[in-house]
């Protein structure tokens, strides 16, 4: 009797900790390394070369140079539900960002935090599944890695337009072309881009070609998603 | 088609309606020449214009030449049907419930109400008295069994007695079926209706009655059945009779006009709370709140915040005085924009989206999420920071420029209008949508081979091609400042304007095109648009941007990055 009843509370114990596990996203295998399980957030399939780990709940992913590049990373888990804040982009194209597939009645923007922007940010991160940081937040390095922090255990996404020390990936848009203008005639249609992913983990920098904004019928409204990607392995 | 009981009915009707409550708004006399203009030809016409010869449906100059003093008047829907409440509000004085079939006529079952008055005579005496002492308006009363005979009892100003009333339609020409449609298109399909009957021979509604029920069906469809029954004398459907239901409301007076916000947040809290304890006395919630203030130089003010979604929480009475608290703040501290600034004189909040409670429209796919109230609350909490402007929610609306395209508003309040999207909106810039648009419009150089400003002329003619381009360079790039610091930049003493970036090549370019739109409204705006692509200097990439010239000056409107 005595035995059955503490097997039973080993059991829920062990269930409740698997469960601490999964949220926070540390379990440990059977031969004892530690790996990454936490749930991953849906992202766009062209952008899966870029980051190969997927938008993984409780990361900080920092993307350098390109504001479309952080629109295409947050439209899929827009579109299939999530919550996201934008804090300190005043300037983003929302247009652009419906085009990309962002449900604007999910989306919450916070154009300017100013000395709030701790707070602000520790609310969202909090609240929202995908938190994107603008390049000028008066954020402090420890602000940033409590930031990370309270995002590892509350299980959202920081992506940071701009640079973010200690972040788990870095993409940075090293070539950024455009294709469709002439000599006063045409207009921009397709671009290329090429990538520069690096990772906390180490190991060395890969580039990755993309083409987003693939050319869509002039006069048609369509929805302009990531493109087709390509590998370059070993670049850099 | 169901059937229903024939009811007598009582029917009040203002002759030209239209253009009674049109000479009311325009203060003219009631027995001045008058119509009322709607399209092509006149839709109303008063009794003094038709006795010299104005007709319905005449044309404005035929109508000026037979009575030239005439006043013509526009027509607004809105303002027949909102003028109409003072005449249903005196009617109502009379009898309990009334239905307003369209602006300038009201039914009322007129069993009861005669019973109560005594007889059908002194209830259209006392219908009529009452009309012409609260609302100081001529209007006719009849009654009858049935729809159609009813209108036109009250037109003839007749009451005909129980059971009569096929034999009072009988004789009247087939066209007076119109009148008993109601709506618009209800009215048309009929009119088409009649013009038939009418070249088939058949001018009166006896002999449309005298026509096989069946056979009319078949050849005339559901108008045709509705037509027939009508013209017996039967009713379609009991009258709808609207209940005078008062509006959920609270209005504070204030004594002397609140000038600043620590006045009004207590009476903010009290409206709040007030409403809270209305809305839960008479068992409602409500899906939106409208704020009206009045101001002491007469002025109203008013918007409306969507309440929480979700169920009705406890925190419903604290949640609206911080809308109220913010609502006011901002027309207390607003200076430019909108209403001249003046102290508060009184205070309202109307509950509207009234639904009994636990009657509420929930999402299609069951109640709201938990993350979904969970980022509803971090918004609120957002908003608590940094006040109501600090979140904002956004939405895209048609329009030709990037910047126009987006509608942006305090997270929760309602969008006074909106540019629809279904609109094409000839002339705007191609997709793809810039991922950057400048909430402010930066100054840029765009230069041509010799470093001349390059510029647009009326004719759309660029006057050289578009060769360097310089952007503002970034507040950090000390590289820059320390350029135009020096003399060789042109300056000397201070430095003025901004501090331009190293001149950077021009890749390609289309454009320019224009967009000159809104000349008659404030917010005109006229410019060449050229799409630049740049190319990549010192490492940088290279960029596309959207620039502008507008009056002289080149601005930067947009990024593609």
């Amino acid at each position: 009797m005595d035995a059955s009843l503490q097997s039973a509370r080993l059991e829920k114990a062990r269930a409740a900790l698997a469960g601490v596990q999964l949220r926070v996203g540390t379990s440990r295998s059977a031969t004892g390394a530690e790996c990454w399980d936490a749930p991953v957030l849906p992202l766009a399939p062209a952008l899966s070369d870029a980051l190969p780990t997927g938008l993984r709940r409780g990361q900080v992913v920092a993307v350098k140079g390109s504001t479309s590049l952080v629109l295409a990373l947050v439209a899929e888990a827009s579109r299939e539900g999530s919550w996201g804040a934008m804090i300190g982009m005043p300037s983003v194209g929302v247009v652009a960002a419906a085009r990309r597939g962002i449900e604007l009645a999910r989306l919450a923007l916070v154009p300017h935090p100013g000395a709030q922007a701790p707070a602000v940010a520790g609310a969202c991160v909090d609240g929202m599944d995908v938190v994107v940081l603008g390049p000028r937040l008066a954020l402090t390095d420890a602000d940033r890695r409590r930031l990370a922090a309270r995002a590892r255990e509350r299980g959202s996404v920081i992506i940071s337009a701009g640079e973010w020390s200690g972040a788990h990936s870095t993409l940075t848009v090293v070539e950024n072309s455009w294709r469709g203008l002439g000599a006063g005639d045409g207009r921009l249609r397709a671009r290329d881009m090429l990538v520069e992913v690096t990772s906390r983990a180490g190991g060395q920098a890969r580039r990755v070609a993309l083409t987003l904004d693939a050319d869509s019928t002039p006069g048609r409204r369509r929805e302009v998603r990531a493109g087709a990607a390509q590998v370059i392995e070993g670049a850099a | 088609m169901t059937i229903v009981a024939t009811t007598r009915r009582a029917v009040l009707w203002v002759p030209d309606w239209p253009v009674v409550a049109a000479a009311a708004e325009a203060g003219l006399s009631p027995s001045a020449p008058a119509a009322v203009l709607h399209g092509r030809g006149m839709i109303a016409v008063s009794a003094s214009a038709r006795t010299a010869g104005v007709r319905r449906g005449q044309r404005k100059r035929l109508a000026q030449r037979a009575c030239p003093d005439i006043t013509i008047l526009p027509y607004d829907e809105a303002r027949d049907a909102r003028a109409f409440e003072a005449i249903a509000a005196a009617a109502e004085e009379v009898v309990a419930g009334v239905e307003i079939s369209r602006p300038g006529m009201l039914m009322i079952p007129s069993d009861g109400a005669a019973r109560f008055h005594g007889s059908e005579e002194a209830l259209a005496e006392a219908l009529v008295s009452a009309v012409a002492e609260l609302a100081g308006c001529e209007s006719a009363v009849g009654a009858a069994d049935g729809l159609l005979a009813a209108v036109l009892a009250a037109r003839a100003s007749v009451l005909i007695p129980a059971g009569e009333s096929a034999e009072f339609l009988a004789p009247h020409p087939i066209d007076t079926l119109t009148l008993a449609a109601m709506e618009r298109t209800k009215r048309e399909a009929v009119e088409d209706l009649v013009s038939v009957l009418t070249r088939l021979g058949i001018d009166t509604l006896g002999v449309f009655t005298a026509l096989p029920f069946p056979d009319v069906l078949a050849r005339f469809g559901p108008v045709g059945a509705w037509a027939h029954r009508i013209a017996r004398g039967e009713d379609v459907a009991p009258p709808v009779l609207r209940r005078a239901e008062e509006d959920i409301a609270v209005e504070y007076i204030f004594e002397e006009p609140a000038q600043n916000s620590e006045q009004l947040i207590p009476v903010a809290r009290l409206l709040a709370e007030r409403l809270d304890a209305a809305l839960l006395a008479a068992g409602m919630r409500c899906g939106k709140v409208r704020i009206v203030a009045g101001t002491e130089k007469g002025q109203h003010l008013e918007r409306v915040w969507r309440t929480d979604v979700g169920a009705r929480a406890g925190a419903f009475a604290s949640h609206m005085a911080d809308r109220v608290r913010w609502q006011l703040e901002g027309w207390l501290s607003s200076t430019t924009e909108g209403p001249e600034r003046a102290g508060l004189s009184s205070l309202g909040v109307v509950a509207e989206d009234v639904v009994p409670l636990g009657s509420e429209q929930s999402y299609l796919w069951g109640g709201i999420s938990g993350a979904d109230s969970r980022a509803q609350r971090t918004v609120e909490r957002l908003q608590g920071l940094l006040g109501p402007d600090g979140v904002l929610a956004v939405r895209e609306q048609g329009g030709r420029s990037p910047r126009e395209r987006v509608l942006a508003l305090p997270w929760g309040q309602e969008a006074a209008e909106s540019r629809p999207l279904a609109h094409p909106w000839p002339g705007g810039i191609p997709d793809p949508a810039p991922a950057t648009v400048l909430t402010t419009p930066a100054p840029v150089q765009v230069l041509d081979a010799g470093g001349t400003p390059v510029s647009v002329d009326r004719r759309l003619a660029i006057s050289a091609p578009p060769t360097w381009v310089r952007l503002e360079a970034e507040s950090t790039d000390e590289r820059a400042r320390a350029a135009n610091r020096h003399p060789a930049s042109g300056h000397v003493g201070t430095v003025k304007g901004p501090v331009w970036d190293r001149p950077r090549p021009v890749d390609s370019w289309a454009g320019p095109w224009p967009i000159a739109q809104r000349w008659w409204s404030p917010d005109a705006s006229r410019g060449a648009y050229l799409q630049v692509s740049l190319s990549g200097v010192d490492g940088r990439g290279d960029q596309a941007v959207l620039v502008a010239f507008r009056g002289g000056e080149w601005q930067l409107e947009a990024m593609y990055d």
